[in-house]
């Protein structure tokens, strides 16, 4: 059963670009990456999912619900950690506790003082004296202390410190361990690689991928170092097809490869190699490739 | 609902208590000061003619050569410190949701909780109707207690003072609804706040205006009636007749004018001051004939009920952007 699930969803802002026939389906128990450059969608996607915006064409729902008419109900098993948080400045992780915990009729202080305590958030600290990272973990705090069935948080990493960030990841994971389901969107793309089971990928208001990680590291190209014993011998080599030339410095050549190493290693062994290093598949590139496709790249 | 009122309780408290504190004050010294320099107000339009017109545009009617307890009175319910407290809190507090909250980011927060947006307009609603009704009574309060300290003459008549806190609750009404629709259009909570203020003070120097000169209607200045209030002074109630005491005996009239009658403008249809909220606001007249201004409220509800309603479906309809 799908959690989300969007038809042509197209959102426009005047006459500037917004978002053009997004198509998702985010099943239960998925962490769901959403990656893509500065101002490419993301945004405006999870928006239009909240009902904060209205769709100018298409549908988006959760639950088998409208996202902008039955937003309400929707929010009672969903959780936001907005990209830019902003929380009135007489709030504390305590009052807000209470103030959500009286609008989501629940008791979130049992939850929401655990995961305070995991995120090393003091309870009675003002909004006005936190900085932004403990900002961003009152926030988390407050999407996650009821237990929603998804959560959708925009760029939830970005103020936290590396050993947070860590803290964020296994509490999502956690999550997904439990059936429910994540949203998450980034542009930092080790944390989507490190965390995700399904990536999609916005780029100027279209998704242009929407895979697996597996099939995405499938696709991925390796960085190959290869030394041979001088620098004609790297001149004058003939490399086979599956592999790209990127740079030859003197006796060293750097190559990419994609596909499986084993017929590297095949091809390999015939010749006089001096030195060889295999990278790992490297979504890094792969990305890069869909992140700066210029419209002459595009159109080719 | 409970959460949200708790969130704008938690939020609002503070100023509405220095408002209720303050508008409390100000009616209390009003009480108090007024009956002694509108005693001596006959001097004053002596020396500078341009007052009159000025303070008749404030009561709604001419009050005269000598100002009466009930004219006094009624000065106090226009006092532009007053009228300003009560504005200034409406207008901050009709303009938090949805443009404050837009501006500062903080409506991602509001709205990513398990409530309608009809919801969260309603709890403003109610928190704007009591904070409303809490200055008012504070404002009334301090009006009461005061008045212990000046004579049984000057006191406020219940039933009249009802009439009148009605009226005034009527037009803030009116201008929290519009202040509420602005908002409702807007994302800049600064913006809202000055077209609100634009207009009132619009209204209200269009009401002055309306003394000088007015395009649509011609006025007669000293008519001798009130607008739909038959008869003259003799036929007023004794609170408007009723001289001011003691103290500032010297300057004030045993009737309501010197020549025994209060004279309004006479409205012959549309005039200038009709498109100001003022003219639907007039405590001289109600102190003085002694009748609810049922069409004044009247019309100040149905601008605000209209006003409130189309805010309240903007609100509901609208994209929220915050970035």
């Amino acid at each position: 059963m799908s959690v989300i699930c969007t038809k042509n969803l197209s959102r426009q802002y005047g006459g500037r670009r917004g978002i053009q026939d997004v198509n998702l389906q985010i099943g239960e128990g998925e962490i769901f990456g959403f990656l893509g450059p500065n101002g490419a969608g993301k945004t405006t996607t999870i928006r239009l999912l909240l009902g904060f915006l209205k769709p100018g064409s298409g549908s988006a729902a959760i639950f088998q619900r409208d996202c902008w008419s039955d937003s309400p109900e929707i929010k009672q098993y969903t959780g936001y950690v907005p990209g830019d948080v902003r929380l009135y400045p007489w709030l504390t992780t305590r009052k807000a506790l209470r103030i959500v915990g009286k609008i989501r009729n629940q008791d979130l202080m049992p939850e929401g003082g655990r995961l305070a305590e995991r995120f090393r958030l003091e309870l009675d600290l003002p909004v006005r004296k936190m900085s932004r990272g403990n900002r961003q973990k009152v926030a988390i705090v407050l999407a996650l202390a009821h237990r929603p069935r998804l959560a959708i948080l925009d760029e939830p990493t970005s103020g936290l410190d590396p050993l947070m960030q860590d803290t964020l990841c296994q509490c999502l994971r956690e999550m997904a361990n439990e059936g429910r389901t994540v949203v998450f969107s980034s542009h930092t793309l080790s944390e989507v690689e490190s965390l995700c089971d399904r990536v999609c990928m916005i780029r100027d208001g279209r998704i242009v991928v929407d895979e697996s990680l597996e099939s995405l590291k499938k696709r991925a190209p390796r960085q190959i170092s290869v030394m041979l014993p001088d620098s004609a011998a790297a001149a004058s080599i003939s490399w086979p097809d599956f592999m790209k030339v990127k740079q030859i410095r003197g006796s060293f050549c750097h190559l990419e490869m994609v596909g499986p190493s084993p017929d590297f290693l095949r091809w390999a062994a015939t010749q006089d190699f001096r030195d060889v290093t295999i990278g790992l598949p490297s979504l890094d590139v792969l990305f890069r490739e869909f992140y700066d496709l210029s419209p002459s790249a595009e159109s080719e | 609902m409970r959460g949200l009122l708790t969130k704008i309780f938690v939020e609002v408290r503070w100023p509405v208590l220095l408002f209720g504190l303050g508008m409390s004050l100000i009616m209390g010294l009003l009480t108090m000061l007024l009956p002694k320099v509108l005693g001596d107000i006959h001097r004053l339009f002596e020396r500078m003619s341009f007052i009159k017109p000025l303070i008749t545009a404030l009561l709604g009617v001419d009050p005269g050569e000598r100002m009466t307890a009930g004219m006094s009175q009624a000065f106090l319910w226009v006092h532009p410190t007053v009228l300003t407290l009560m504005w200034v809190h409406e207008v901050m507090f009709c303009t938090r949701v949805p443009a404050g909250e837009v501006d500062r980011g903080t409506i991602d927060f509001l709205l990513s909780l398990p409530v309608s947006r009809w919801k969260v307009f309603m709890a403003e609603t109610i928190g704007w109707l009591c904070s409303g009704l809490f200055i008012l009574v504070s404002g009334f309060s301090g009006h009461l207690l005061a008045s212990v300290f000046v004579r049984p003459e000057m006191r406020p008549a219940m039933l009249t003072t009802f009439y009148v806190m009605t009226n005034l609750f009527a037009v803030y009404l009116a201008v929290g609804g519009f202040a509420f629709l602005i908002s409702a259009c807007s994302d800049r909570r600064g913006r809202a706040t000055g077209v609100v203020f634009a207009v009132l003070l619009a209204s209200f120097l269009l009401n002055f205006l309306a003394q000088f000169w007015d395009p649509f209607t011609a006025t007669t200045p000293t008519s001798s009636v009130f607008p739909g209030i038959p008869g003259s002074a003799d036929a007023l109630p004794e609170a408007a007749v009723n001289p001011l005491p003691g103290f500032m005996r010297d300057g004030l009239a045993d009737t309501a004018s010197s020549s025994g009658q209060i004279s309004v403008p006479q409205k012959t249809g549309f005039s200038l001051a009709t498109i100001s909220v003022m003219d639907y606001y007039r405590p001289a007249i109600i102190i003085q004939s002694g009748k609810f201004p049922a069409a004044d409220v009247g019309l100040l509800l149905a601008i605000a009920v209209v006003t409130w309603t189309l805010a309240g479906i903007i609100f509901r309809r609208r994209s929220i952007c915050t970035v």
